[in-house]
Order: C-alpha cells, then sequence, then structure tokens
C-alpha cells in the first residue's frame, strides 16, 4: 500500500520526500528550542567576541561538507558525461576481444591497436536485415595529436546530424573537423601515422582540405577529423574498397574482395527493438557486438563500488569533523560559561540559555554547511574542468539531490549532537561559572 | 503601576561551603518592604554570600528565605529563575555587561527572553532610565566605549528594566572613584525610593550608608547584635 503509493510519486517527489525526512530532525526541534525568544543581538555578540573560533568551526565543517559534495556531485558528473558522450553509439561490431578497449577505441577515441573486420564479414552485415546504418570507424592517424578518422558520409550526419559549417566531403582530399579542431574551413592538414605529435610520428605526403565542422556534442569527437574512409586506407596503400571501374564516388556498397578491413563498426538499427536480434546476429566467431551503453552500465557497476567506498570515505570525514566540532562546541562553552552564568543570575529562564548555545552551534554549522555546498561545488566544477581537458568528455558537475540529501542528514545530526553541549551548559554551577 | 514590594523573613538559615564549611548562619532576620539597607563587614565575612541566597543564587542547607509566601530555599530552580526575572533587580560591583552589545541593548536585555507582550515596555522603560541615567544620547554605542561609572549606571537601567520590585546590590560603588560612586548613589536611591522599592545593598560607601535606613553588619558569617538603625 505505501510502496505502491510511494513508487506513483514522481521522482522529484521522491526525492523532496527523502531530503525532508532527513531535515525533519532539525525543522522539528529548532521552532521547538527558538520560540518566544529573541536570540539575535546575543547571538550576533557572541559570535563578533568569538569570531576567530567561530571562523575555525566553520571552516572545518565547510571542508567536511565540501569533501562530501564534491565527491558525490563529481562522480555522478562523470557517469553522465561519459554516458552523454556514447549517446550516439548505438551497436558497435568489432573483431572478438575486450567490449571495453574497443569501446575506448571506436566511441571515446582512445588509441589502440584492434584487430581489424574484413571485407567479406563487413558485407555481410551492411545487407542485414534492419541494418539501417553500417559506417566503419577506421582509426590509428593523427594530426597534431588528434584523431583522424576514417568513415562514411552517412556517419558524419549520424554524429552531427547538421553542420555547423560548410558541408559532407566528396572526395578523398576532404574531411569533416569537429567543433573543436583550431583549423578553419579551407584549411589544409597532412596525417600522421599513428598517435603522437606530428614531428615524432612518420608524417603520410598526402594533405585533406577541411570542407565542414560539426556543432559541440561535448565529446571526443570534438577533436577529431572526420576524413572519408577510402582515403585512410588510400593513405596506408591499401585498395580503395571499390572495384576497378569506381567512379570516385564515396561510401558504400564496397567491393567486399577490394575492402582492406575496419576496426569497427557503428551500426543503426532501423528500429530500436532490432537491437538485440542484431546483438545476437553479430556475435559470432569472427565479430563480437555490444551496446557501449551496456558496457558503460557495467563500468559504472564496477565503480560502483568504488564510490561506495568513497562515499564511506567521506561520511567518515563528516562523522569525524562532526565529532572534533562537537568536542570544540564544549570548548566553546565554557567559553561562553561566565555571560550565560550572567545571564542566568539576571534570570534568563534556562531553556533560553539552551537555546543561546544551540543557535550559536547551529550558527556555526548551517555558515560551514552553505560554504561548504560552494565550495564542493566549485571543487566538483574545477574537478569536472580538468576531466574535460583531459579526455574532451563533458563532464558538468552541478549539486543535486544526493548532496542535498547528505547535507540534510548532516545539519540534522550535527544540530541534534549540539542538544549535549546546550543541555551541558544548563547543567553548570551559576555561582562558581560567575567568579571565573 | 509599580509593584508593592514582598517584606523579606530568613529563619534558621544555614549556607554551608561544597565542603560542608559554614558560611553564613542566620538564626532570625526581617527586612520591611521599601526600605533601603546595608550589609557591611570585613572581607570573606559572608556579604556576598547573603546577597546570592536572597537572590536565590545559592540554595541553603537548612532554613527559610521568604519573600513574602515565597520560601526561594524551597522552590525549583526554574521558579526561582522566574522569581529572579520578574521580583528581583541585581547590580555587580564590576558592572558585569556584555561588551559586545550596545547601552541600549545590555539595559533592555531581558526583553530577550521577556515575553512579547512585555517586551516594548521594558525596552521603553530601559530607554527612559538611560536618559535619567544621563546616556540616552548614546545608547546606540558600544560598551567598551563608556567609563567606568557610566557602565555602572547601565548596570543600575538593566537591574530596573523590568520594574522589579527588589533591588540587589553588590558593592555597586567599588570600582568607581568619589565623584562616580557619589552619583550612582545618589541615582540608584532615588530611583528606588520613588519606585517603593526594597534595596539591599552589601557596601562600605559612605554615601550609601548614609542614605540606608538600616546597616546590618555581618562577620564570620553571622550577623553582630548592634546591627541597627544608624
Ligand atoms: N563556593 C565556595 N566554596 C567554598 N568557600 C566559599 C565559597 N563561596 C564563598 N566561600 C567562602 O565563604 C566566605 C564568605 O564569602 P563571601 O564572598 O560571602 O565574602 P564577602 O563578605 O562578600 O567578602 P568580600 O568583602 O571580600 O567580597 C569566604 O571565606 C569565602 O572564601
Ligand atoms: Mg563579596
Amino acid at each position: 500500500m505505501f510502496n505502491a503509493l510511494w513508487h506513483s510519486l514522481p521522482l522529484w517527489a521522491q526525492d523532496g520526500a527523502i531530503a525532508l525526512a532527513l531535515l525533519a530532525p532539525a525543522l522539528l526541534q529548532a521552532p521547538l528550542i527558538l520560540r518566544g525568544y529573541r536570540l539575535g543581538p546575543l547571538l550576533r555578540g557572541l559570535l563578533r567576541r568569538h569570531a576567530g573560533l567561530s571562523l575555525v568551526f566553520i571552516l572545518l565543517i565547510a571542508t567536511s561538507v565540501a569533501i562530501g559534495a564534491a565527491i558525490t556531485a563529481q562522480e555522478r558528473a562523470l557517469r553522465q558525461g561519459s554516458a552523454r558522450a556514447a549517446d550516439k553509439f548505438d551497436l558497435i561490431v568489432a573483431a572478438p576481444g575486450s567490449e571495453i578497449t574497443a569501446m575506448l577505441a571506436a566511441v571515446y577515441l582512445q588509441p589502440s591497436a584492434l584487430p581489424l573486420i574484413d571485407g567479406e564479414t563487413f558485407a555481410e552485415i551492411a545487407a542485414t536485415e534492419q541494418v539501417a546504418l553500417a559506417a566503419p570507424i577506421a582509426f590509428g592517424d593523427s594530426w597534431q595529436g588528434a584523431p583522424i578518422v576514417g568513415s562514411t558520409a552517412e556517419f558524419v550526419t549520424h554524429l552531427a546530424e547538421t553542420l555547423a559549417e560548410g558541408r559532407l566531403f566528396e572526395s578523398t582530399e576532404e574531411a569533416v573537423v569537429g567543433a573543436g579542431v583550431p583549423l578553419e574551413i579551407g584549411a589544409r592538414f597532412t596525417p600522421a601515422h599513428g598517435h603522437g605529435v606530428a614531428d615524432a610520428a612518420e608524417a603520410h605526403d598526402v594533405a585533406y582540405e577541411v570542407v565542414g565542422r560539426m556543432p559541440r556534442t561535448g565529446s571526443p569527437w570534438d577533436k577529431a577529423l572526420i576524413v572519408p574512409v577510402e582515403a585512410v586506407w588510400g593513405v596506408h596503400g591499401l585498395a580503395d574498397g571499390h572495384g576497378p571501374d569506381w567512379d570516385g564516388t564515396l561510401g558504400p556498397p564496397f567491393d567486399p574482395s577490394r575492402f582492406p578491413g575496419t576496426p569497427a563498426v557503428l551500426i543503426r538499427a532501423s528500429s530500436l527493438w532490432a537491437n538485440y536480434a542484431l546483438q545476437r546476429a553479430f556475435t559470432t566467431e569472427r565479430t563480437m557486438a555490444f551496446f557501449p551503453g551496456n558496457v558503460l552500465s557495467r563500468l559504472h557497476a564496477i565503480m560502483g563500488d568504488l564510490r561506495q567506498i568513497l562515499s564511506v570515505v567521506a561520511l567518515l570525514t563528516q562523522v569525524l569533523v562532526t565529532a572534533a566540532v562537537l568536542a570544540g562546541l564544549m570548548m566553546l562553552t565554557r567559553l561562553l560559561a561566565r555571560r550565560l552564568a550572567l545571564l542566568r543570575a539576571l534570570g534568563a529562564p534556562r531553556r533560553f540559555i539552551f537555546a543561546l548555545t544551540w543557535s550559536f552551534a547551529g550558527s556555526l554549522i548551517l555558515a560551514g554547511t552553505a560554504l561548504g555546498l560552494l565550495l564542493g561545488l566549485i571543487a566538483a566544477r574545477i574537478l569536472s574542468g580538468m576531466i574535460t581537458a583531459r579526455t574532451d568528455v563533458l563532464v558538468t558537475a552541478h549539486l543535486g539531490w544526493p548532496e542535498l540529501h547528505l547535507v540534510a542528514g548532516f545539519v540534522s545530526l550535527t544540530l541534534s549532537l549540539a542538544l549535549i553541549p546546550a543541555a551541558l551548559t544548563i547543567r553548570r554551577p551559576v555561582i562558581a561559572d560567575l567568579r571565573l | 503601576m509599580p509593584r508593592t514590594p514582598p517584606p523579606l523573613r530568613l529563619r534558621d538559615l544555614a549556607v554551608t561551603s561544597p565542603g560542608g564549611r559554614a558560611l553564613l548562619t542566620l538564626p532570625k532576620l526581617a527586612i520591611a518592604p521599601g526600605t533601603a539597607t546595608v550589609i557591611r563587614g570585613p572581607s570573606g565575612a559572608g556579604k556576598s554570600t547573603l546577597l546570592m541566597a536572597l537572590a536565590g543564587l545559592i540554595r541553603p542547607a537548612r532554613g527559610e528565605i521568604r519573600w513574602g509566601e515565597t520560601d526561594l530555599a524551597a522552590l525549583p530552580e526554574p521558579a526561582i529563575a522566574r522569581f529572579r526575572r520578574e521580583t528581583l533587580g541585581f547590580v555587580f560591583q564590576d558592572h558585569m555587561l556584555f561588551e559586545e552589545l550596545s547601552a541600549a541593548e545590555n539595559a533592555s536585555l531581558a526583553a530577550l527572553y521577556a515575553p512579547k507582550a512585555a517586551r516594548a515596555g521594558l525596552a521603553a522603560r530601559s530607554e527612559a532610565l538611560l536618559t535619567r541615567l544621563g546616556l540616552g544620547a548614546r545608547g546606540a554605542r558600544r560598551v567598551d566605549s563608556f567609563s567606568g561609572g557610566e557602565r555602572q549606571r547601565i548596570a543600575v537601567a538593566r537591574a530596573l528594566a523590568t520594574d522589579p520590585p527588589i533591588l540587589l546590590a553588590d558593592e555597586p560603588t567599588a570600582s568607581l572613584d568619589r565623584a562616580n560612586a557619589d552619583r550612582l548613589v545618589a541615582d540608584l536611591m532615588s530611583l528606588a525610593r520613588d519606585g517603593g522599592k526594597t534595596v539591599i545593598a552589601v557596601s562600605h560607601d559612605p554615601a550609601l550608608i548614609a542614605a540606608a535606613d538600616r546597616v546590618l553588619h555581618i562577620e564570620d558569617g553571622a550577623l553582630r547584635p548592634e546591627s541597627a538603625r544608624v
């Protein structure tokens, strides 16, 4: 009954409810404790008087919150970014081997040498019913460290939908580049063999002209230079993939006997439900077929364990910091003891003293938490920027529900713990404290 | 509407230190409402101890501390705090103000924990008191910019802001020079007399002694029999 109701709620409502439940202890105790009192002037005074120590506490709390928030936000951003970068790659066929290696090479353009799929096999794949697009992805060359990929115009259209600038390639001397490639339309470049920087790698004596530019995709393909697959074969002195009477029209159909091979093939099925049938069909002795999305999920699942370790670490720092803060608050109540005793000597109710101590601690906790969220977001943004710069996978960290849940739990826990020093202050002897 | 102070009646009072040493023994003492009493005696005699006991800040080992019908010795802690809050004003030897607050905030400190309905009256009264004590124009300034005599006057304003029928003071002029002490005594006594308040002050100040209705001598934790009207 409750379960059914819960699952019928939209996700945001579930997340909101969890956040509220986690915050409930804080939200319930605060009005009970603070009711009827004006704590502002004394609170401000105490904070000002103990500004240095208060700042240390705030920074301590902020650091622990920042670590927790940054870790979870960053990890999620990485997952989402890598999944988004693989969005266009429905089904990949490659020679049997490691799916992860093939995925890293074909989707994320990480340099690696894969065995090739031959012409017969490619022809079979391309001719299979339900295959709407079978595009070779032939990598291996580079320009100034950026990957040059041989494929077809259909593949470019599949990846980019509409070009940001220029047109598709129409001859083996033309190229379409990613949004992040520092070449203008009309510029020429010479491919190098392998993946080193230009002078270290062996240069080919061909040049391509840039005729088109793809829009930004937030994937490593933003750095890629796509050329006709026939050109890649030609540069390496291989057959051109077509028969002797080829008129120069690029792309399929290819002649199986004059097809030098491709390390990977991107498949788009004509309908969604056909994908699984195709994957089964292409899982043979000569080929393997996999969904990058699935491989990624498996990777993330493996990393999930790491994630758990990280969250335990984050939680542990938070518990340690909480303990340190609590110990600090105990010290602080001694510091405040004389003024609290004075208030009691003047007749202030015990609950007022309790509320003052608790809200003093609460101010430090809330200020530290807010600062921590901000620092965590900044740290996650910086980390994301570094990852994006390194991998070209666009990673953007945001604060989301998991961070809010973490913070809500932290605030509730620490505010509840702050009841302890508050309770201890009202048990202190007034007269002895007045003489301090 | 000033409240009439309750009469004070001590019976069979004994205050001991936490170690069990007798600090104060008072078989009998009565103080009439609306009178000013000064307690004097050598250092360590037990004067402050008596005053703290009268304020309910020290619980006696035995005996009664009756303010009217209320026996502080038998009251639970929260009720004593309420009694202090509603019926007592207290001036300490060294003002004991909150340095980080303004003069006005110090004087109206009780408004922070008073019931909402009482806050406005309390603030108005503390402001009027500061004005009467010659500090009205500087109410917004922080206490740490005031002289010793001025601080002690702020402390008097704080003690009287709730218009308590009873005013207790522990050596209120001890840290002041002659001129400041005289001014404080004059202010304190005129404010107390105007309100018909009971004043009990520990002091050796000749001006305060001269203004008192009665002087009590305490020595070695006991009242000297010659304690009487001056
Ligand atoms: N908590 C305590 N434990 C032990 N002894 C105490 C305690 N409080 C006060 N005394 C002792 O009780 C005696 C009376 O102290 P009290 O402060 O009342 O003296 P006093 O008359 O106010 O002296 P002074 O003029 O110096 O202020 C002193 O001997 C003091 O040391
Ligand atoms: Mg004393």
